[in-house]
Formats: C-alpha cells, sequence, structure tokens
C-alpha cells in the first residue's frame, strides 16, 4: 500500500519553531512590504470586504430613500452620488478585488507552486486597485462639483456622454471617476497578466492543462477576458480625459462627435465585465460543489469548454445594452441572436452543476448552502436575461426595475453567494480556524430571504414601469408598497451581511481549529498546513490526475486510471 | 527561482522573493500623478519621482539578481487521509433506461435499405405510368425534368416522349435522394429501432408524403399538378415497405447503452471496473 | 526522497520531461494581447470619426506621409533581430552595435514625430482641440509614440548594461522578451500608418 503521508524524508524536527511576539508595526511593516500571494490574497478580500460594506450601506440609503413615495431621506444630489458610487464600487472595488483576492490566494496553492510568477508585479498590482479605490472615495471630501465642494462623481457607473461632458459636469467628481478607475485598471490588468502567468508557467510536474482544477482553468479564462475588457475601458476613460482636459471632441456633440460612441466602448468593456465577474463564481462552483456532493465534477472538458466558449461569445454581445438607440434591425438581430448563444454555454454548466448532484452524497454544510442557492438563482437571472435579449422585450423595459432585478439576481443572486459560500469554504485554510456553522446557516438563510424578498419584488416594480436612478416617485404610480418590501428585503441583507462580518471577526480569533482538510476535499491546497506556510509546500508537489488527493486517500482506486 | 538548498535529501531553507516596499512606493506614486490631475499639479511632481524611485527601487531588487531570503522550513507531517474510505457506487438498475435501446440496427442497414427501397419504388412509378398515361416514361420524365432547365411548359405528349437527358437525370435523383433517405433512416434508427418497418414503411412515407403534398404548391404548383398522389403515396410506401424489411434483416448492434449509465455520461471517471478489480483482489 | 512527491507516480507513468512556457513571455504576450485592446478602441474611434469634422483643417490639407520615420522604426524590428540573434551566439559586441543602431532608428522615428507635430501646430494650426480630427490624430499617434518611449527606455537600458559589461548569453531570455514588445510597437505603427496615412486621407 501506498505512503498516504505528505512525507519530509530525515530528520523530523517536530519542536514548534521559535515563537517572536511581534509589535503591530512589525505586523503592518510585513504586510505593507509582502510579496506573498497569500497575505495579497488575503488583503484584497479584505479591502473587497470593506468596500462591500461600504457600497452596501450606500444601497441601503438609497432604500430608504425609495422605499415610500415622495420621500426626502437624501437629498437628489447625494442620491446621484450614491447610486453612481454603488455601482462603481460594487464592480471595480468589491467584486473585481475579491475576485483576484481568491485567485491570488489559490492559483499557487492548487496549481503546486511557491508562489504566484512575478511576486512583486503582485503586489504592485494590488497596491494600484487599493489606491485607486481609495483616490474615487477622497472624492466625497476633495472633489468639486455642480454642488461644489465634496462631490463624488454623480453621472451613474456608465457615465454616459455627454453628461460627462464639461459643460454638463463641472468641477473634477467626473474626472475622480475617469482617473481613479485607470489607476485600478492597471492594478487589474497587472493582475490578469500575472495569474495567467502563474498558470501557464509554475506548474508543479504533472499538473498538465487538463489536469488543472476548474479553479484554475477558469481563472484563467477571466485573466484573458480581463485583459481585452478592462483595457477598452481604460481607453475610454483616456479619451473621457482628453476631452475634459485637453478640449478634445470624442464625445462632443457640438463638434461632431457621437455620445453613441461612448455607449459602444463602456459596453464593449461593460458586457463583458459581467462575465469577468461571474466566471470566478463559477470557479468556486466548480470548487466546492463536487466536494459537497462527493462526486468529481461532471463534464470537465465541458466545462472548460463551454467557460472559453462563453468568453469568446461575451466579446461579441455588448450592444444588447443598447436596442433603445435605434440601431439598424440588422444590428439588432445580430445583438440579439448573440446573446442567445451565451445562453447555450451556461446552459450546459448547470446542467453540469445538476449533474454532478445528481445521486451524490450531498452535505449541507453553509459552503454548500450558499452554492445550492447559486445555481438556481443563476439560473433564474440567465432566464430573464434571455427575455431581455429580446429587443421587443427590451424596448418595453429598458432602463426598468425590471433591468436592475436581473442584474442584481446575476451580481446578488450568483455572484455574491458564490463568494460567500468560497469564503466559508477557504476561510479554514487561510486562517486554520472553521467559520461558526451556527451563524454561518443564520447567515445564508437570512440572506436568501432577505435576497428574494428584495430582487423577486424588483421585477415586478419594473414591469409596473418604475425607471432606474429616479430620485423619488408620487404616491399615485403604485409602486409604493412594493418598494416598501424591496426596501425591507435589503435591511434582511444587511442584518445578514452583519453576522457574517461578525462571524468573520469571532471566528477568526475563537473559531473551531480546522486542521489542513477540514471538508475532506481533493485539490492541492488541501495537502498544505492550515495556514500554509509562506513556501506553501516543503518540496515541490506532483500530480498524475485532477483530483491529487482522492489518490492519496483511496489508493486502491485511484482517478489516474481513469482519466 | 525556488533553487533549494539541500543538505542530504533534506530540504532546510527554501529560497523566495524577498519582502520589498518599492511595488508600493511605485504604486503610490502613479496614484499621485493622477490624482495630481484632480488637485494641484505639484502631487503629480511629486508623485511622478516618486514612481521613478520606487521602478529604480524595484529594478535594483530584481537585477541582476533576484533578492530572495531564505525561509527556513518548519517540517511538519502532512497526513492526508480521509475518514471516507468506503467508496460507493451509483447503481443504476440495467433496465433503468428501457426505452434507450440496448441493441440497434447499424447505420448501413440504413443505407441498405434505402438502396433497395429505391429499386423498389420504379416499378410502382412505372406501372402507374402505363395505365394512366399509356407511357412508362412520364414518371421518368416527371422526376428527371425537374433537372431539366429548357422545360417550361411542357406538353402531355412531352411528358410521355422518352429523352435520354431526362432520364440520366431522373437515375441521379433517384440514387442521391434513395440513398440520402436511406442514411437518415440509418442514423434514426437507434432511437426508434423496434418496428424497423412499421417505422420505415408505413408511418414515414405517410408522413413525408402528408408533408410534400402540403407545401409542394407553394414551392412548385406545376409539378402540384402533375402528380398524382394516391399513386405517389403507394411508390412511397412501397420504398418504406422493402427499405425496412432490409433493415429487418440485418444483425443488430449494441448501443453505448449497454455501458453502464455512468460510464456513458463520464460522470464518474473511477470504480468503473471495480468488479474486475474485486475480483483482481481476491485472487 | 522518492516518497517526497505527493503521488508515487511511477508506479503507473514513466518520469517524463516537464517543460513549461517562460513566463517572460506568456506575461508579454499578456500585456501585448491587453494593449492591442486599447490600440483598437482608440483605431476604431478614428476610423468612425474620419471625415466627420465640421471644421478644418482635414487630414489631406494637413499630413504629409512620413515614409522616412516609418522606414526607420520598421527597419528597427529587423535590427533588434539581428541583435537578439548575435546575442544568441554569445557575440556580445554585434549585440551591442546591433542594439544601439535599433535604439537610433527608433530615436529618429521618435524625433520625426516631434517635428511632425510641431509643424502641425505651430505651422498648419492643427491642435487637439481644433477639431475632431485633430483630437482623434495626437492621441493616436500620440498613444503610438509613449508606447515608443517606453519601449526607448528599456532598450536604452539593455544598452547600459551592455556597455557596463554585464550583459551576456544567459540574459538573451529576458532581452528576447523586451525585443518581443519592441516588435509589437513596430506592427501597431503598420496599423497607424494604414489607417491614419491611407485610409485617412
Ligand atoms: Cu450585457
Amino acid at each position: 500500500m501506498a505512503d498516504r503521508t505528505f512525507p519530509i524524508e530525515g530528520t523530523l524536527d517536530l519542536t514548534p519553531a521559535h515563537v517572536h511576539e511581534h509589535t503591530w508595526l512589525e505586523v503592518l511593516h510585513e504586510w505593507v512590504t509582502t510579496v506573498d500571494h497569500k497575505k495579497l490574497g488575503i488583503m484584497y478580500v479584505l479591502y473587497g470586504f470593506f468596500f462591500l460594506l461600504v457600497g452596501g450601506a450606500e444601497a441601503l440609503a438609497i432604500r430608504v430613500q425609495l422605499a415610500e413615495p415622495n420621500n426626502h431621506f437624501l437629498s437628489p444630489e447625494v442620491y446621484n452620488r450614491f447610486f453612481t458610487m454603488h455601482g462603481t464600487t460594487m464592480v471595480f472595488l468589491v467584486g473585481m478585488t475579491i475576485i483576484f483576492g481568491f485567485a491570488n490566494y489559490l492559483v499557487p496553492l492548487m496549481i503546486g507552486a511557491r508562489d504566484m510568477a512575478f511576486p512583486r508585479l503582485n503586489a504592485f498590482s494590488f497596491w494600484m486597485t487599493a489606491f485607486g479605490g481609495l483616490m474615487l472615495y477622497y472624492s466625497f471630501l476633495g472633489g468639486s462639483g455642480l454642488y461644489g465642494v465634496g462631490n463624488a462623481p454623480d453621472v451613474g457607473w456608465f457615465a454616459y456622454a455627454p453628461l460627462t461632458a464639461r459643460a454638463f459636469s463641472p468641477g473634477n467628481a467626473t474626472d475622480y471617476w475617469a482617473l481613479a478607475l485607470i489607476v485600478t485598471g492597471v492594478g487589474t490588468v497587472g493582475t490578469a497578466i500575472n495569474v495567467i502567468a502563474t498558470a501557464l508557467s509554475m506548474r508543479c510536474k504533472g499538473m498538465t492543462l487538463m489536469r488543472m482544477p476548474l479553479f484554475v482553468w477558469l481563472s484563467v479564462v477571466t485573466s484573458g477576458l480581463t485583459l481585452v475588457t478592462i483595457t477598452p475601458l481604460t481607453a475610454a476613460q483616456i479619451m473621457l480625459v482628453i476631452d475634459r482636459y485637453l478640449g478634445g471632441h470624442f464625445f462632443d456633440t457640438q463638434a461632431g462627435g457621437s455620445a453613441v460612441i461612448w455607449m459602444h466602448f463602456f459596453w464593449i468593456f461593460g458586457h463583458p465585465e459581467v462575465y469577468v465577474l461571474v466566471l470566478p463564481a463559477f470557479a468556486i462552483a466548480n470548487e466546492i460543489i463536487p466536494v459537497f456532493s462527493r462526486k468529481a465534477i461532471f463534464g470537465y472538458p465541458a466545462m472548460v469548454a463551454a467557460s472559453v466558449g462563453i468568453a469568446f461569445v461575451s466579446l461579441g454581445v455588448w450592444a444588447h445594452h443598447m436596442f433603445t438607440i435605434g440601431m439598424t434591425s440588422v444590428s439588432n438581430a445580430f445583438f440579439v441572436l448573440s446573446t442567445m448563444l451565451v445562453g447555450i454555454p451556461t446552459g450546459i454548466k448547470i446542467f453540469n452543476w445538476v449533474a454532478t448532484m445528481w445521486g451524490g452524497k450531498i452535505r449541507f454544510a453553509t459552503p454548500m448552502l450558499f452554492l445550492t442557492a447559486f445555481v438556481f438563482q443563476f439560473l433564474l437571472a440567465g432566464l430573464t436575461g434571455i427575455m431581455l435579449a429580446v429587443a421587443p422585450w427590451d424596448w418595453q423595459l429598458h432602463n426598468s426595475y425590471f433591468v436592475i432585478a436581473h442584474f442584481h439576481y446575476v451580481l446578488v443572486g450568483a455572484i455574491l453567494f458564490a463568494i460567500f459560500g468560497g469564503l466559508y469554504y477557504w476561510f479554514p485554510k487561510a486562517t486554520g480556524r472553521m467559520l461558526n456553522e451556527t451563524l454561518g446557516k443564520w447567515n445564508f438563510w437570512l440572506f436568501f430571504i432577505g435576497f428574494h424578498v428584495t430582487f423577486d419584488t424588483m421585477h415586478f416594480v419594473g414591469m409596473l414601469g418604475m425607471p432606474r436612478s429616479i430620485y423619488t416617485y408620487e404616491a399615485d404610480r403604485g409602486w409604493g408598497h412594493l418598494n416598501l418590501i424591496v426596501s425591507i428585503g435589503a435591511f434582511i441583507q444587511g442584518i445578514s451581511v452583519l453576522i457574517f462580518t461578525t462571524n468573520l471577526l469571532w471566528s477568526a480569533f475563537r473559531g473551531k481549529v480546522a486542521g489542513n482538510d477540514p471538508w475532506d476535499a481533493w485539490t492541492l491546497e488541501w495537502a498544505a498546513a492550515s495556514p500554509p506556510p509562506v513556501y506553501n509546500f516543503p518540496t515541490e508537489p506532483s500530480v498524475s490526475s485532477r483530483r491529487p488527493l482522492w489518490d492519496l486517500k483511496h489508493p486502491e482506486d485511484p482517478d489516474w486510471k481513469y482519466e | 527561482m525556488s533553487e533549494e538548498k539541500k543538505s542530504g535529501s533534506h530540504v532546510e531553507t527554501i529560497h523566495l522573493p524577498a519582502p520589498t516596499a518599492w511595488p508600493i512606493v511605485m504604486a503610490f506614486g502613479l496614484m499621485l500623478v493622477f490624482a495630481g490631475l484632480v488637485t494641484n499639479i505639484g502631487i503629480s511632481v511629486l508623485g511622478a519621482i516618486l514612481a521613478l524611485f520606487g521602478a529604480v527601487g524595484w529594478f535594483r531588487q530584481v537585477l541582476p539578481h533576484e533578492a530572495h531570503e531564505d525561509v527556513p522550513v518548519v517540517v511538519e507531517r502532512v497526513v492526508i487521509e480521509t475518514a471516507r474510505r468506503q467508496v460507493e457506487r451509483i447503481v443504476v438498475d440495467e433496465h433503468h433506461r428501457e426505452h434507450f435501446p440496448l441493441e440497434t440496427y447499424p447505420i448501413l442497414s440504413g443505407i441498405k435499405g434505402g438502396i433497395a427501397g429505391g429499386i423498389a419504388m420504379i416499378p410502382p412509378a412505372l406501372l402507374y405510368g402505363y395505365l394512366s398515361h399509356h407511357s412508362i416514361w412520364w414518371p421518368v420524365n416527371l422526376l428527371g425534368g425537374a433537372g431539366l432547365a429548357n422545360w417550361h411548359h411542357p406538353s402531355t405528349a412531352d411528358i410521355a416522349h422518352f429523352y435520354w437527358g431526362g432520364l440520366a437525370v431522373a437515375c441521379a435523383i433517384q440514387a442521391v435522394v434513395s440513398l440520402l433517405v436511406g442514411l437518415l433512416y440509418g442514423a434514426m434508427l437507434p432511437l426508434l429501432p423496434r418496428h424497423p418497418i412499421i417505422l420505415g414503411g408505413i408511418i414515414a412515407p405517410v408522413l413525408w408524403t402528408g408533408m410534400i403534398h402540403a407545401t409542394l404548391n407553394l414551392i412548385n404548383p406545376v409539378l402540384d399538378s402533375n402528380i398524382a398522389w394516391g399513386w405517389f403515396l403507394v411508390s412511397q410506401v412501397t420504398f418504406g415497405l422493402v427499405a425496412g424489411w432490409v433493415v429487418s434483416r440485418q444483425e443488430k448492434i449494441q448501443t453505448a447503452q449497454s455501458m453502464p449509465f455512468i460510464l456513458r455520461m463520464g460522470i464518474e471517471g473511477s470504480g468503473l471496473t471495480q468488479e474486475q478489480d474485486d475480483e483482481d483482489h481476491k485472487a | 526522497m522518492s516518497t517526497a512527491t505527493l503521488i508515487p507516480h511511477a508506479t503507473h507513468a514513466p518520469e517524463q520531461e516537464w517543460n513549461l512556457p517562460s513566463r517572460g513571455r506568456v506575461a508579454m504576450y499578456c500585456l501585448i494581447i491587453g494593449e492591442s485592446a486599447i490600440f483598437v478602441i482608440f483605431v476604431v474611434a478614428y476610423i468612425y470619426y474620419i471625415g466627420r469634422s465640421l471644421t478644418g483643417p482635414t487630414p489631406r490639407e494637413v499630413l504629409d506621409v512620413p515614409i522616412f520615420n516609418t522606414i526607420c522604426l520598421l527597419s528597427s524590428s529587423l535590427t533588434i533581430w539581428i541583435a537578439e540573434r548575435s546575442l544568441e551566439r554569445n557575440k556580445i559586441r554585434l549585440f551591442g552595435a546591433w542594439w544601439a543602431l535599433t535604439l537610433v532608428l527608433g530615436a529618429i522615428f521618435l524625433v520625426g514625430t516631434g517635428i511632425e507635430w510641431h509643424t502641425l501646430i505651430y505651422e498648419k494650426g492643427l491642435t487637439i482641440s481644433t477639431n475632431l480630427f485633430g483630437t482623434t490624430f495626437y492621441s493616436l499617434v500620440g498613444l503610438h509614440a509613449s508606447h515608443v518611449i517606453f519601449g526607448l527606455i528599456g532598450l536604452s537600458t539593455v544598452l547600459i548594461f551592455t556597455l557596463l559589461g554585464k550583459v551576456r548569453e544567459e540574459h538573451s531570455e529576458r532581452i528576447q522578451v523586451l525585443a518581443l514588445y519592441w516588435h509589437f510597437v513596430d506592427a501597431v505603427w503598420v496599423v497607424v500608418f494604414t489607417v491614419v496615412y491611407i485610409l485617412g486621407r
């Protein structure tokens, strides 16, 4: 029988390492100068989580404002800033950072590497993203705009021209938006390059491309997509800065420029960006669902192909955000069809997840609860997406709360649920302690209920005709009660996130000690200690199947015989 | 990058990139360059200087040699094992999906049937021509004429006359269509293999005759007005019956369905040969 | 150390050679893909706005085709390639010479662009805010020029190290990665040149 230990041959020094009490300044110095992918990954996630709380607070303020007709909880100016900052924060400072945090932490561990391909570039990228976010939020204090000093960006997260022209957005609040996002964009591209180089060039022995965990595969696809989506946004923002600072005319309709071309450029970024965010959610699902179903992932090659397919198709669908601008019917038809095409690879994925669960011994621990909800909520989000892909339907509901409900179903119902699941799943690896399961159950059920109260109801508000981005509404519109329900649901989600925060803090110090492999999982990261030492693995691992730990745990029945 | 110092067989320290502050300095500098645009140009200048320092410092970290620190390995015995020693198989009853047949006719049999049917439908067609229009060339020209470009408004006498061109085109069309229909038949057989004669001989010909009857007067009204649909149906059913009969005389082959469901769907790679393994172990 | 691997794979798979792509090369290709996306957006904007300026001057009136510049930049791709090959064969002095020539050719291109811009701004009255042509022209050509500048900084750094005698054959890989960037800058110029000086006129 094979040796099932992870052995270091030679003398075993089991005396604990010399423990040195660090002052807080030393600890700070260590974290600021670190180039370790695990520390950077944790910082990414914490940073993203902090902004999740900030963006969430903005959302709650917006929901209070909209809870009843003719409300004046916020001033109209602050309302505009809040919905702009809410969108910008959640996409660029929360979504992007948390997913890259996961990729940073997990990709090297999963492929059996010591660190990322470019550790210093990794640190640089993180700090660019971090400083970009701080710069964006500094505008609340230092920005100036139409309403004087202390003016955050208020042009919507898509910053449509010509509202962003100097004439309509005086001051520099809009510049804060463009410049800060250029800064975070540099960081994002840096990390994307790093992830691809790591996954391609740092794999341990035997880790062929078709043996890489699906998480790594999807991180590579996400990063590749990032390379070609963030950069068009950066380009468009450079044009915007040229317009605003140097008197250029890119989006200046007075001088023959086009406002529509901004929409094209923005959505060439904006649509694939959704996939940049959701592919990591798929990645998390691909790791968690098999482990908690106690089965290998169904259709691994199909999953890889579907992910690559989604990435390519997503580059050709952007104008479905623009059905109402009056394109030719040929363009309309093209973008209707290409958008519907996305349904095929995503359908394959949902099918594969369900088939993975089929017949499995499912354990509904908190990570699995979140991921089960993820599968069904993502399916619903996809279905409303197909509804909106039909141009005439979109003409009816464009810019209504139906659209808001649809994309929040993706961003919250799919992505945030997967992120929560991922945090519960990998927290033990990063800290050595389990997150509390009781609080986790409360976290899940409250979030689940709150989510559905809010966003299911929001579809109806939208179909009743409530447009997005409006400050308030008259009582006779008949949206009042529904909006109140939406707002109540938002607060239930808020409470749930607070429970999670408590859980995070409490468990980091008092949680149950996890051990190396608390979930009885199969990928390489669970072969390292919890938390892993700086060097991850004392000796370079070597694998011969997609589930190296399965092979070790079941030497009589290893995977490599069948792959 | 990860050259390890080894003493004997035991790794004592591991080379890792040393921590460095230059990336954060450079990032902060670059951010200030941009922030200067919205605040004060002095900040941009400060930022540029910082970024330059950061870049140079970073560069010196990497060149000529990457700065490393040697991290001592804390040896720990990591045991990888599971409490779930028992590997269970998903058991699916062999007849669980009976409606997917275990055996079917090969696709080649469909092609053979198509050829036989194509030949068999010729006599009824000729009989029809002789009985209704006292010329066996009538149906030949109806079929072949469709392939002749200069046949616009042929008279009845024209259609009844013999033409080499019409015969050649008719034979070609008959051969190709018979083969294609046979191929389609063969491809469909695994889905509905149990009663090839009923399917191929009666249901399918009736269905497609109905379909052609319903649509042909839109597609080609002239051709439509020249077809005797009763006879047409007879020849189609002849084709189908003969093709079905030929198919039913072929050897059946096993479908992938006879393999376990888990293997067919790729759900579980491992354990397929469990029984053999068990026997091996016993042996 | 036979057990120091996670899986004793010698039992079923013979020890194979394990080759991975160089991380520098992968990263440079990724960077090139990302940069290409930026250029695509600027090129699309340029093409879209051809002939849409409401006021003059038009490209036909003010633009001269920079043949000499283009020849210099494109031939620098050839010289840098010869330099790479020389380094591979460990001919350091030859490498230095060809590398310096590349640098000079790139610098000539940059100076040429500077002269072109100077005439355009001070003699022909075209600035970035004059009309759409000005906006798109200076943005696109300027974006390319900024890449030439970054490339030249990289090239000079290598040249300095060469002159200090610190470049050896083993640096070949890194230098080829840098050269890849320079090839990209040249290739982009082909597109920019076609769009601005041929299509756009
Ligand atoms: Cu979209």
